[in-house]
């Protein structure tokens, strides 16, 4: 599966964006690779396990490992809280949740408004980050989900 | 692009496949043939390469048709007979028939292939012979142009009257067609194509249903509702046949491996000048495709071995009057609801003396447990990392893969391996396979407050550990933390902190507290996991786990439980890696602690129970087939017996107090039965309380507790143990049962002599007893010695001897070995006792010439075996042996 190639086709049509916090930083993915979004926190906890795998759930009959975004993006681990929710990707045959902080809006942009990520972005690696949207008030980051779930 | 329709190509493909996939073996059918063409089998590989060939060539895969029709032309010759197949020439064939294989596995790429080599090869042999039919060639040519190529192959069959071919110029369009239809045919009627990807579906909502059912289960167990129980059985039933009819749908037969084999020998052994031949039983046998992909490589890998390392050379095996060609057999069946399949090969076997230099040079093991080492570990030597046999690592088996990756695959599969070998006769590998990965039975036990599940088939059983006994049971040995287990030392790994939990210490500091601990093997190799509890066993369903988790080497994937979540499943050869324990020191460890003073004497494994308060029992443990628990519920009493419904049938069942001086059971919930076997029937011994199963070596007193049903006692522990005789119990309990035997036995000849020779005289009496109530005389010596004073002495009047192995001055083996050695003696049989039928003395004692051996407590057996022995050496004359002594396993 390939973000990149979805982005440089849509230009000039109108791009989904997917919101969502993690910390302090206002995420997004493309619409078409959010396969759902849920509450479902029961992790159970994988022993010997990289640091940033939360644990692994229950997805209606598949296991799925959930990710900690935080951990990824070099910050403290993530906390529960009751707007905590797994925002399950698929990648390749196997679906995989990511844990964010809080869900936000789905934003419609124009491709051509995305420029180029910076090296750093509040702190988190920029090599995660496709390229970044401003809105009036606010950066969105746009997530490069190959780069996150290539992290061993 | 010459081929732009992807979705014929694809087709193109798949059928390619099918013809090919029977060619290989048909080639080699041709090559066994020889100068006797079967034109039916040549047709046929030529019928399918045809149909390659015109395919390809309306695609424009130009270089698979040239391929093809290179070989199609050889093989017309050959129909013709104009060509006699021998190994050159079908070794040519095969590799081109690789080389389409290649070419269509690849069909992409395949028009960039250069395939020049193998056509002109092929173009060289078919050339060679047809000096003297030149005009084939050109016809043949035109054929490659398209489809209805078959026009063009008739001109050669003219010759011969080929069935279909009696008039060539109005047939040709339909007949090469219809036969590769015919062909094809039976295929579409035996099996459909299902895509994986449906397959598995089904697979992940059978486990669902499953996953459903247990949460089914559950609730009802908490809410005791009539009718929802009845949902939840029929729920059940009708998952478990769902299950079973998908399950159906993925099996495949094991002869897809197999049928490559006959390949891979006739190429390896061509190349090592060796002569060996295939033998395959049970290719229909079904496994899981999973199963059948995982086996391939390891299966390949035992079957070069055995070319390799088991064949000898043509020459040295005619020198040991062997057939210079070795056979090599795959035998693949069911056997308790698994696959087994069986490698054996009649080669010169594994030298276990060279093994054991070979791995004390490396360090593998001691020199001193080199000595002590049997056979047959010896032999289980070859599956240690880094070992190979051959003295020099060729490249065709020993490609840096040696056996020990070979049992760690086929494990990690959940199957076993197990090796036998005899020096100078061949070596033969079992490996056992479960039917399926996709669902199995596990264990759930908790750890550090989570679940986990541990598949049955590495549990070899459960052991609880009270508190009072952990300080006694568990200590440190040379840095590591053992359990003694009947006389061994197990390695222990804690599972908290295998797995890095953290209060993985909580326990350590309570060295009281009772220890649950699951004894795993993997392999031949065993270690207890300490665990906080254990659950429930439950049938799984195995979900992989994802990506990011694979480095996790102790799981084994990951299941969903009745209650929605999830829970790992460990891997107990990846948690043994982890915690490095390591298997040579293990061997090493015996317990030598607190047994020293017992060890002078016989040993013999005894379960021991308590049925009233402080009233301790044992029995040996050879005697029984298994042990039960039940609920007190669970047992009928009809007329005074009592029942146990069981599988169908109903097992009677022995209170101890009611049969001898005993306490009356102690009232509990549970109970155990002790089942056995007696007269061919089972019975079961009621036993309140299990305490151990012991290996002691004591004196057995057979007087101060004597009464029916009772042996002798022992004292350990500073506790006297009253050891049960099972066949005066059942005796003294339905006396109806040996009625017939009675009278036959009052037919029965006193005129039969038995010499017995045993030095303990506790069982030498036991033995006369029941030998003389059979109507035996019988003539008793303390040891070797003296039975062969009295042997050897005139007119010894002996029929029959039996003998204990272990005796002072002169043991069994000794004995046995003069008397067999003895002109005058020679054809006297020989029953070999013993309280442990250890291998090697089973072994040892066929070596000597004993004729039988027996476990010295299953006095039916002895009997049985007495009683065969006299009649096949002609010892009773007239008279015949009571039909109740039946020919049961002479090495039980």
């Amino acid at each position: 599966m390939s973000a990149s190639g979805t982005i440089t086709k849509s230009t000039g049509t109108d791009l989904q964006l997917a919101t969502f916090y993690v910390g302090e930083l206002l995420l997004s993915l493309p619409i078409e690779f959010v396969q759902e979004i849920n509450r479902n926190l029961e992790l159970t906890e994988v022993p010997h396990a990289p640091e940033h795998v939360r644990g692994v759930i229950n997805l209606r009959g598949d296991v799925a490992t959930v990710i900690d975004l935080r951990r990824i993006l070099g910050f403290d681990p993530a906390v529960v809280s009751s707007h905590s929710r797994n925002l399950i990707v698929r990648a390749g045959d196997e679906s995989i949740g990511l844990w964010v902080d809080r869900i936000a809006d789905i934003i419609s942009i124009s491709s051509d408004s995305i420029s180029p990520s910076p090296a750093n972005v509040s702190g988190a690696d920029g090599r995660f980050f496709k390229g970044v949207y401003r809105t009036e008030s606010e950066i969105v980051v746009i997530l490069d989900v190959d780069e996150v779930l290539s992290v061993e | 692009m010459p081929f732009d329709d992807p979705a014929l190509l694809a087709e193109f493909v798949t059928e390619s496949r099918e013809h090919l996939a029977d060619i290989e073996g048909e080639l080699l059918q041709i090559e066994a043939n020889g100068a006797n063409i079967d034109v039916d089998l040549v047709n046929q590989v030529f019928r399918a390469i045809h149909s390659i060939k015109g395919a390809a060539g309306f695609m424009g895969l130009t270089r698979v048709n040239e391929l093809a029709h290179a070989l199609e032309n050889v093989l017309g010759k050959m129909r013709n007979k104009e060509i006699t197949p021998d190994s050159p020439i079908v070794d040519v064939m095969l590799k081109a028939a690789d080389e389409l294989s290649g070419l269509i596995n690849n069909i992409e790429s395949s028009n960039d292939v250069d395939v020049s080599g193998h056509v002109e090869l092929l173009n060289q042999i078919f050339q060679n012979c047809s000096a003297h039919v030149p005009a084939a060639e050109v016809p043949v040519e035109d054929s490659a142009v398209d489809t209805p190529a078959a026009v063009a192959e008739q001109p050669e069959p003219e010759s011969k009257p080929t069935p279909a071919t009696p008039s060539v110029a109005k047939q040709p369009p339909t007949e090469p067609t219809a036969p590769v239809k015919q062909t094809a045919a039976p295929q579409v009627e035996s099996s459909i194509r299902v895509q994986v990807g449906v397959l598995d579906r089904l697979m992940n909502l059978a486990g669902e249903l499953v996953l459903g059912r247990n949460q089914l289960l559950q609730s009802v167990n908490s809410t005791d509702g009539n009718s929802l129980q009845a949902v939840s059985a029929r729920l059940d039933q009708v998952t478990s046949e769902l299950q079973e009819a998908i399950m159906q749908t993925r099996m495949q037969p094991i002869g897809n491996v197999f049928n490559k084999f006959p390949r891979v020998v006739r190429d390896l052994s061509a190349k090592l000048e060796k002569q060996c031949h295939v033998v395959m039983e049970g290719g229909e046998v079904e496994v899981d495709k999973t199963i059948i992909e995982a086996i391939g490589d390891p299966l390949t890998h035992m079957v070069r071995n055995s070319v390799d390392h088991g064949i000898e050379m043509p020459e040295r095996r005619m020198e040991a009057n062997k057939n210079p060609t070795g056979t090599i057999t795959l035998k693949a069946y069911h056997k308790a609801g698994k696959v087994r399949i069986d490698i054996c090969d009649d080669g010169g076997g594994i030298d276990t003396q060279r093994l054991k230099a070979k791995a004390v040079d490396k360090g593998i093991i001691t020199k001193e447990r080199a000595a002590q080492m049997s056979e047959r570990d010896a032999v289980w030597l070859v599956f240690h990392p880094g070992f190979s046999t051959a003295e020099k690592v060729s490249d065709l088996s020993g490609r840096g893969v040696g056996m020990d990756v070979v049992r760690t695959n086929i494990e990690k599969i959940g199957g076993s391996v197990d090796i036998e070998s005899t020096l100078g006769t061949g070596t033969t590998i079992q490996i056992t396979l479960p039917l399926t990965l996709a669902i199995i039975p596990s264990m759930l036990i908790r750890s550090g407050g989570r679940r986990f599940a541990v598949p049955q088939v590495n549990i070899v059983e459960l052991v609880r550990v009270r508190g009072s006994e952990t300080a006694q049971r568990i200590s440190n040995v040379k840095g590591a933390r053992v359990l003694r287990l009947r006389g061994t030392l197990l390695p222990l790994v804690e599972l908290n902190r295998a797995l890095n939990f953290a209060g993985a210490n909580d326990k350590e500091d309570a060295p009281d507290g009772p220890r649950q601990i699951v004894v795993v093997e993997s392999g031949q190799f065993r270690y207890g996991l300490i665990v906080d509890e254990i659950d429930d066993s439950e049938e799984i369903v195995v979900k992989p786990l994802g990506r990011h988790l694979k480095s996790c080497v102790c799981l084994a994937g990951a299941t969903i439980l009745g209650d929605g979540h999830v829970a790992p499943i460990l891997d107990v050869s990846g948690i043994a890696a982890k915690t490095d324990l390591r298997t040579h020191d293990q061997e090493t460890v015996q317990d030598h602690s607190n047994e020293d003073p017992l060890r002078s004497g016989e040993r013999h494994s005894l379960l021991m129970f308590t049925n009233g308060p402080e009233e301790h029992f044992a029995v040996p443990m050879t005697l029984i087939s298994r042990i039960e628990r039940i609920r007190i519920d669970q047992i009928d009493t009809v007329g005074g017996q009592e029942l146990l419904q069981y599988r169908g049938t109903s097992l009677p069942l022995l209170a101890i107090d009611r049969l001898i001086e005993a306490k009356s059971r102690a009232e509990t919930e549970n109970v155990h039965v002790v089942v056995f076997q007696i007269q061919g029937r089972e019975v079961g011994l009621i036993a309140a309380h299990l305490n151990d199963i012991r290996e002691v070596a004591v004196d057995i007193d057979g007087t101060t507790f004597r009464e029916p049903g009772v042996a002798g006692s022992i004292v350990l522990d500073e506790k006297t143990i009253r050891m049960l005789d099972l066949y005066e119990l059942t005796c003294k309990a339905h006396p109806n049962w040996f009625a017939e035997k009675k009278i036959e036995q009052a037919n029965a000849p006193s005129s039969c002599t038995i010499l017995l020779a045993e030095d303990s005289g506790f069982f030498r009496k036991k033995a006369k007893d029941y030998l003389m109530g059979e109507g035996f005389s019988v003539v008793d010596c303390e040891d070797g010695q003296y039975a062969w004073d009295h042997l050897s002495g005139p007119d010894h009047g002996i029929d029959l001897v039996i003998t204990d192995i272990e005796m002072p001055r002169m043991n069994g083996f000794e004995l046995t070995s003069r008397i067999k050695t003895d002109p005058e003696l020679s054809n006297l049989p020989v029953v070999a006792l013993t309280s442990l039928a250890s291998d090697e003395d089973q072994r040892r004692g066929a070596e000597v010439g004993v004729d039988d051996y027996q476990i010295k407590m299953d006095r039916e057996r002895v009997l049985s075996a007495v009683w065969r022995l006299l009649n096949k050496y002609g010892k009773t004359n007239k008279k015949t042996s009571p039909s109740t002594a039946k020919p049961e396993g002479c090495f039980s």
